[in-house]
């Protein structure tokens, strides 16, 4: 993709969702309508970040710019285990209390150096709390899928196609 | 009469009286009305126009709350219609959900239904293979179930004209187990498809594989057009219904055709409680219909009635259909009514990777997949089970992606993902016999929202079903082996009965009256003014996806119906 393009993209995304906080988050609530998890707005800001840092802005929007981490919430409000739903806002919690331990400043508040270097402690499954992992399973499983399956990447990046109208069954593959 | 007459009898009447608007309802409706005749057809769910009333059609992916997944109370309330494989957040609408239309399993029995105009014909599989005389024969030759009434020269005229009509994709393949049709172009095998077939048809004797006939239109000719439907343009997002009509549905093709004949009544909402019987004349007088929203009765009345409920449904309205002539059920003098119902057995899979032909991969979608014949105790009998198994065969190439890890180089991974391996996979397909202890039946209590009984369902897997699994799996690990496959997984896929979604039988056709209910043009032996022309009508189940033979037996049974209405015969 043509880096003009994409820096251009990225103003029309990220302008559209700032919005979005303003009219539907008060202080103290998520900005989607959940019926089973009860979440800040904090927490949601949270979330937000880790989207983003699991997969960051480059001349593209990465996960947060694009909202992923709403899906992320959509998604564990809806369809899952209560007990999961649990483990995962505990979890969540915790990753924030480790931020505040190490750097004394809550994930949001971290640079972002501080905040690759907690998610690549989990990553690399470092002595945390065990909620921490079962967050951070869910958190980047459906922040994977909604980020590849966002409007952004099925229509600018991975395009998918409505009616292909065509099937070739020997396409050559690009010798690359 | 009970119900407050507003309408005068001779405005509920007509001549003939089509129940249910699915698979083989509509062709009912269109034989009769292009045959003049002023048709009523009856559905009990809500109206679902022709791309109007698809909703989810047009959606992309990321328009979806939930990415094509059910929320999990969605799940939870739906144990039975949640196991169906197109049952999701872009077709949920199209199926009952389980609460609201409940029936006694007295064995697990998947009962998947879709109460509305075109009922499963927006869902099915579309796809679209003859059945031969070893199909027709197979009972007599081996000695189950009854002898069909006809055999496969009685019904090829009007495979052709079903096929003609509603648009056949296929390539002519000269198999004598699986005859050629009224094709449009047939849709292509991919290179390890073709590989497959190549590598088969060497090593293994009588064995093929073949692109899946199917319902769509690949290159439509004049009269789809005419239909208002327009060519497939592969977006295998069938079961949302499709704004092009680019497969066959009622919806697209044969109600709208019947509409515009002028000779049709379609009412919805209207759940079928019983077919009439005048005791003085000896024949069906009308039906009896509930209103489904407002629960009020009204009797309609017709010469000839069509019974298209959907398989086990019709069996339901059938034995509910009690008289001073027939106390058991409609037409039931011999007990049999209800009994005898069959099904495909689906319940192995197997997957493998192939490591050649790397140069090639696929591009664009396709509405079918491979497809291998029966190949078993088709000229003889030759194992130790009856009868054989058709199977899905298909190859695709998927994306690899490296999801470790987090950051710039993972978000560089996920959007440059490689060409994985080959992958194949096949699914079985057996044709199950017929028993009287497979059987339905009313429930002498509990009842509906309507007032009708509940249905008690009793249907089960046998010793054959076993066999035929077990060799399913042992000869498709042999060729996948012998084509130089790896990585071989022969899987059991347990599934109760119904989820095939191929129910049949309860009111089977045959010669004989003492052991049959129906007879070769699908009239009651007992009472010849009613047909019954949908799955219930199956003396055996073969191995091929029902659908096909439905709409041929509907559209003679509907032509034999009209002539003999113009003779004055009933």
């Amino acid at each position: 993709m043509k880096r003009r393009t994409a820096i251009r993209q990225l103003v029309v995304v990220a302008g559209g969702l700032a919005l979005l906080p303003s009219c539907l988050s008060g202080p103290g609530n998520a900005a989607i309508k959940l019926s089973n998890i009860i979440l800040s707005g904090e927490q949601e800001k949270t979330l937000a970040e880790i989207a983003g840092t699991i997969i960051p802005a480059t001349d593209t929007p990465g996960a947060k710019e694009l909202g992923v981490h709403l899906f992320v919430l959509k998604m564990l409000d809806d369809c899952y285990e209560k007990d999961a739903q649990q483990k995962f806002i505990k979890g969540l919690g915790q990753a924030d209390q480790v931020a505040k331990e190490r750097f004394g400043a809550s994930f949001t508040k971290c640079k972002p150096e501080q905040r690759q270097e907690l998610i690549s402690d989990i990553e690399n499954k470092a002595s945390l709390p065990a909620e921490i992992f079962d967050f951070y399973q869910i958190m980047k499983q459906k922040t994977l899928q909604g980020y590849l399956s966002s409007e952004y990447v099925m229509t600018k990046q991975l395009i998918y196609e409505m009616a292909p109208g065509r099937y070739n069954g020997y396409f050559p593959v690009k010798a690359s | 009469m009970a119900y407050l007459n507003i309408n005068s009898i001779k405005e509920r009447t007509f001549d003939a009286i089509v129940i249910g608007s699915g698979m083989s309802g509509g062709w009912a409706a269109k034989e009769l009305t292009d045959n003049g005749l002023k048709t009523l057809v009856l559905e009990r769910g809500r109206d679902v126009k022709h791309i109007k009333d698809y909703p989810t059609a047009n959606m992309y992916p990321f328009e979806f709350e939930h990415r094509g997944e059910l929320p999990l109370a969605v799940k939870k309330e739906n144990p039975v219609v949640g196991r169906c494989y197109a049952f999701g957040e872009s077709t949920a609408h199209f199926f009952v959900k389980d609460k609201e239309h409940p029936y006694i399993q007295e064995k697990e029995f998947d009962w998947i239904r879709a109460y509305q105009v075109g009922g499963r014909s927006l869902l099915w599989a579309r796809q679209t293979q003859r059945w031969s005389d070893f199909d027709f024969s197979g009972p007599a030759r081996d000695g189950f179930a009854v002898d069909w009434p006809i055999r496969y020269a009685d019904i090829a005229p009007w495979y052709s004209h079903v096929e003609k009509f509603a648009g056949i994709a296929g390539n002519k393949d000269g198999l004598q187990e699986l005859p050629d049709g009224e094709f449009l172009p047939g849709f292509p095998l991919n290179a390890v498809e073709d590989y497959f077939k190549k590598q088969v048809s060497e090593k293994f004797k009588g064995r093929h594989i073949i692109s899946g006939r199917c319902a769509h239109l690949s290159r439509p000719e004049p009269v789809h057009l005419e239909q208002g439907r327009g060519q497939c343009l592969s977006r295998t997002l069938c079961n949302r219904g499709c704004p092009l009509g680019g497969y066959y549905s009622s919806n697209s093709s044969t109600l709208p055709w019947a509409a515009k004949s002028g000779h049709l009544t379609l009412r919805p909402f209207s759940v079928v409680h019983s077919i009439l019987y005048d005791e003085q004349k000896g024949r069906a007088s009308g039906v009896r219909v509930i209103d489904a929203n407002t629960k009020e009765e009204t009797e309609y009345y017709a010469k000839i009635i069509f019974v298209n409920a959907g398989s086990v449904n019709t069996n339901l309205v059938l034995l509910n259909s009690v008289s001073g002539r027939f106390p058991a059920g409609l037409g039931n003098d011999n007990g049999l009514l209800g009994k005898y119902v069959a099904f495909h057995n689906y319940s192995a899979t197997i997957s493998a990777e192939f490591d050649g032909l790397k140069e090639f991969t696929t591009d664009g979608r396709r509405p079918t997949g491979g497809y291998v014949p029966r190949f078993r105790n088709v000229f003889k009998q030759e194992t130790d089970f009856l009868r054989g198994y058709a199977a899905g065969f298909s190859a695709h190439r998927g994306l690899d992606r490296d999801t470790g890890g987090f950051g710039t180089e993972l978000k560089e991974n996920i959007l440059n993902p490689q060409l994985g391996p080959w992958r194949v996979g096949s699914h079985m397909m057996a044709e199950t016999i017929p028993k009287e202890s497979n059987y339905v039946s009313l429930d002498p209590d509990r009842k509906d929202a309507w007032g009708i009984p509940q249905l008690r369902i009793s249907v089960a897997y046998d010793d054959n079903d076993e066999k035929m699994r077990k060799d399913y799996l042992a000869q498709f690990e042999e060729m996948f082996a012998a084509a130089g496959f790896t990585n071989i997984q022969p899987r059991n896929k347990p599934m109760a009965p119904g989820l095939d979604i191929h129910e049949m039988g309860g009111v089977r056709m045959g010669k004989d009256p003492k052991t049959s209910l129906l007879n070769k043009w699908n009239q009651f032996h007992a009472c010849k003014n009613v047909f019954v022309t949908d799955g219930a009508c199956m003396t055996s189940t073969s191995t091929q996806n029902p659908s096909l033979t439905y709409m041929a037996i509907t559209a003679r049974a509907a032509n034999y119906a009209a002539e003999e209405l113009k003779k004055r015969n009933l």
